[in-house]
């Protein structure tokens, strides 16, 4: 998984977007400004070659086939103010559509595309904030959605269809606690049955459903090390080889496992890793994937614990329970200790703007007949997103 | 009505006649296109294969690793030639580089301190390079050759040759997503991975024609970044029908009688014709500047819109490195691509069959490549068919050394990629059997059940290669999947 530095600019600055991208984009994007983009009374559409087009109306909001997504700002000391809806291109050929809503203390800009991902594209909404008035701000964004929308932490559903997802690239951007989880599984407690001596934790799980791995990180000083131990109790099968799965924690050697094969069934089991931050970047990240090729690629995870560096700690003394007090971070994973990464609920997201500071989110926004696609496992980033509509406008030009 | 039938030669007498007794759609459709035909191409235009295989630019950056010197204790040991490997490395990597057309910039200076591999790093984040390789001299580099990887964000080549590393430093980095890792004296694998850099430059600069349907759009894959530029499917049948007998076509059709081993159904009419669909489709890729095509060439057929499948035509480009790719299986023609991009060979997609009597599979379609071997090696000998499943045009039947190492391989989408090895065992043929032309049995290695081989439309391809693409997977983060060893079926 992507780690995206936050990098707090000035206002000729971005936070957190690709060097490439500031350069070429918004420098251009200021020109076209004042030469390519013209005001608009009329919803603008926008679309990729040879599909039916997105719109945003005059509210700044956009339109697709499923519904209607907003953006809302909140604030102390931010006022309502006008809204200006109009076209123009990205990198001379990329039809867009962009708003320009001034909320006083903040302006928000609102630029969408089309990115013409197979087999139908995805729409790419781009959130600019810029601190206006030369003093920090405190403001909340917040996606809206309509009513039938199942909302998680960086997606959102109707049915099985994905109409929204956060890139990982922007969720990096965001206020973050010491320890927590980085992405959408799901909580399942009591799903355990441990047998013997057994922390409580282990009867909870959480379960990447549909082969999504399960992503925890943890804040140390950069470059430290630690001792991070995986706790797993398999209930659900009672042979081997149907769910191993593949444990990877930063600066450790990976292991598998098939927790039937090494432990049994209702038997708590747990892996050490000597972890290090080998990217100083203050985090160490940890990730339960599934095994290519298995029966069953929904991988699970009951306990976490991070120690400091040394000696291990007793693991038969651990599994029953008995150490977890002394643990630098405990994790019930999927139980009550539990918590996310990012600060903010579901697509709600606090935001500290420096003065003069800039900070841009994006989104992708399932587009007619298309799906926006999952942040865990995509490969798409906003830069590549770019890209792709960029080579294939060109293309199609000629 | 043959007589005044006067279309330079599209068709023969046979098809004439049961063209003339089409049903009234496909009628029209002839007649629509014969008026067309005037606007064709000219006979001397000619579409140069090797202008439509991409050769895209390919940076590689790369730096030797090394403690400060002097060693003493520690692998690789104080008895190790630093200058002297490094001396050889350098002479191998720029080969290596001339061989496969890339650029490499090796960084003069072996880096032996932190300070200088972050200079490294920055100077690899601002020239952006499509990969890095470093050159490991010291098992305590290993941290380093992770930073690399982590911070500069492209794929990375470690090449540790022996003496550099135990099972505990190659372990983690080589189940990386983005690393390549290397252990070994053997440097051919590592031109391997610098091939890897190329085959998904490749990728990138691909445009594929998506033949099929009645739309026009283009989109992108994900992680591969080929462009696959939809067109309608009738497109093909009316540039086919504007595409006269040309000196080109006629010399084409009569090398494809000449070479092949035995001719059974096929009349030197339907060789023309085939040719014909070759250099249609030549044609088409240039004008769309479009790299490779996979068309709905069943649906045409059945729909009677062309008087041949596209089968051989297929064979031709595939033997020229331009993915021809049948029945409109996107991700079957993404699948010819990685054998023609990353190994330098074409294979055929096939319809797997389990023959259950002697647990083997059997790989059948009509359109394999002849040049198994290699791009630059000769042919297989083929046998001159008609397209099995119509019994019209030309197929060839491509005829696979017995007890030859196979790989099979599949995109299941741009994240997963199934790998399976066997040996040829022989070449079934047409009739007794039914299906299709090409039919090669292969025993599969470590697959208990035949029965539990994985995917469709697998793409076949001469040679075990099973480490190759397991690195391919491993540098650009594709999951590898293979058929079960174990039977399902106990």
């Amino acid at each position: 998984m992507p780690k995206v530095p936050i990098r707090v600019l000035g206002l000729a600055g971005l936070i957190g977007v690709p060097a490439g991208l500031a350069a070429m984009g918004w420098s251009l994007a200021a020109c076209l400004l004042a030469v390519g983009w013209t005001l608009a009374a009329e919803p603008v559409e926008f679309s990729s070659p040879g599909f039916p087009p997105s719109r945003m109306d005059p509210e700044g909001r956009l339109v697709e086939d499923w519904g209607v997504v907003a953006v809302r700002l909140q604030g102390e000391g931010l006022t309502e103010g006008s809204v200006k809806v109009e076209p123009g291109q990205l990198d001379s050929c990329i039809p867009a559509a962009r708003a320009t809503i001034d909320r006083g203390h903040v302006q928000m800009i609102l630029t969408a595309f089309r990115s013409p991902i197979f087999p139908a594209g995805v729409d790419v909404l781009t959130v600019r904030l810029e601190e206006k008035a030369h003093q920090p701000i405190q403001v909340t964004l917040a996606l809206d959605l309509p009513p039938q929308v199942k909302v998680g932490m960086s997606t959102a559903r109707i049915d099985n269809r994905m109409i929204l997802s956060v890139p990982m690239e922007t969720l990096a951007l965001l206020a973050v606690r010491d320890w927590g989880y980085c992405n959408q599984t799901a909580a399942m407690p009591g799903w355990a049955k441990p047998e013997g001596p057994a922390d409580p934790a282990f009867a909870n799980i959480r379960a990447g459903m549909g082969g999504i791995p399960i992503l925890y990180r943890f804040r140390v000083e950069p470059k430290a090390q630690a001792i991070v131990i995986l706790g797993i109790c398999e209930s659900h099968y009672d042979r081997p080889g149907i769910r191993p799965i593949l444990c990877e924690v930063e600066g450790a050697r990976p292991q598998r496992v098939d927790p039937i094969a090494q432990w049994g069934r209702h038997k708590p089991g747990v892996l050490v890793f000597q972890a290090r931050d080998i990217d100083a970047d203050g985090q160490i990240e940890i990730a339960v994937r599934p095994v290519p090729g298995a029966a069953d690629r929904n991988p699970i995870l009951n306990v976490l614990w991070v120690f400091p560096p040394g000696k291990t700690p007793n693991l038969a003394k651990l599994i029953a329970g008995q150490l977890s007090g002394s643990a630098k971070y405990y994790v019930d994973v999927g139980g009550q200790n539990d918590q996310c990464f990012y600060q903010g609920g579901n697509l709600q997201y606090p935001i500290q703007l420096p003065a003069d500071g800039v900070k841009e989110l994006t989104f992708l926004v399932a587009c007619p007949g298309g799906s926006a696609p999952v942040p865990e496992t995509t490969t798409w980033t906003p830069e590549t997103l770019r890209q792709a509509a960029r080579q294939v406008w060109q293309a199609w030009q000629k | 009505m043959c007589v005044q039938h006067d279309c330079s030669g599209c068709v023969n007498r046979r098809e004439c006649l049961k063209l003339m007794s089409l049903s009234a759609v496909g009628a029209s459709a002839w007649s629509t296109s014969v008026a067309a035909a005037s606007e064709g191409p000219s006979p001397t235009d000619v579409v140069d294969p090797a202008k439509l295989r991409p050769k895209p630019e390919v940076r590689v950056m790369a730096s030797f690793l090394e403690m400060p010197r002097p060693y003493w204790l520690g692998w690789p040991g104080t008895a190790y030639d630093l200058d002297a490997r490094q001396k050889e490395y350098k002479e191998l990597l720029a080969q290596s580089a001339q061989r496969l057309g890339i650029q490499v910039e090796l960084r003069q200076q072996p880096i032996n301190n932190e300070g200088d591999l972050t200079g490294w790093i920055n100077e690899i984040k601002q020239k952006k390079p499509h990969a890095a390789l470093v050159i490991l001299q010291h098992f305590g580099c290993w941290g380093w050759a992770s930073m690399v990887a982590k911070q500069s964000g492209i794929p990375l080549v470690i090449f540790s040759p022996i003496g550099m590393a135990f099972t505990g430093h190659v372990a983690g980095p080589a189940r990386t997503p983005g690393i390549y890792v290397v252990s070994s004296l053997d440097w051919s694998a590592v031109e391997d991975g610098l091939r890897m850099v190329r085959a998904k430059r490749m990728f990138e600069e691909t445009r594929v024609l998506w033949i099929r349907g009645n739309q026009r759009n283009e989109t992108v894959l994900e992680r591969l970044g080929t462009k696959v530029r939809a067109i309608p499917r009738d497109t093909f049948n009316q540039e086919f029908d504007k595409q006269p007998v040309t000196e080109e076509v006629k010399e084409l059709a009569a090398q494809l009688r000449k070479q092949a081993a035995k001719i059974v159904e096929p009349n030197e009419q339907e060789a023309l014709n085939a040719m014909r669909a070759y250099v249609t489709a030549k044609r088409l890729l240039a004008q769309e500047n479009a790299n490779a095509l996979s068309m709905d060439c069943l649906g045409m057929v059945g729909a009677k819109l062309v008087p041949t499948p596209p089968c051989a035509a297929w064979t031709l480009l595939q033997d020229q490195g331009i993915t021809a790719g049948c029945e409109a299986d996107l991700w079957g023609a993404m699948s010819l691509m990685l054998t023609s991009y990353l190994l330098d060979r074409p294979g055929y997609m096939n319809d797997p069959v389990p023959e259950t009597v002697h647990n083997t599979l059997i790989a059948a379609h009509c359109t394999s490549g002849s040049r198994i071997d290699g791009f630059d090696k000769p042919p297989a000998p083929y046998i001159l068919r008609s397209h099995s499943e119509s019994n019209i045009g030309v197929a060839m039947q491509v005829l696979w050394p017995e007890g030859q190492p196979v790989t099979l391989v599949r995109f299941t989408g741009p994240n997963d990629l199934i790998v399976d090895t066997g040996k040829v065992v022989g070449n079934v043929p047409t009739p007794p059997a039914g299906g299709c032309r090409t039919s090669v049995e292969i025993a599969m290695d470590a697959v208990e059940d035949c029965r539990d081989v994985q995917g469709f439309h697998q793409v076949v391809t001469l040679g075990n290669h099973f480490r190759v693409l397991r690195g391919f997977c491993e540098l650009y983060g594709i999951k590898l999947v293979r058929s079960p060893r174990l039977s399902t079926f106990m």
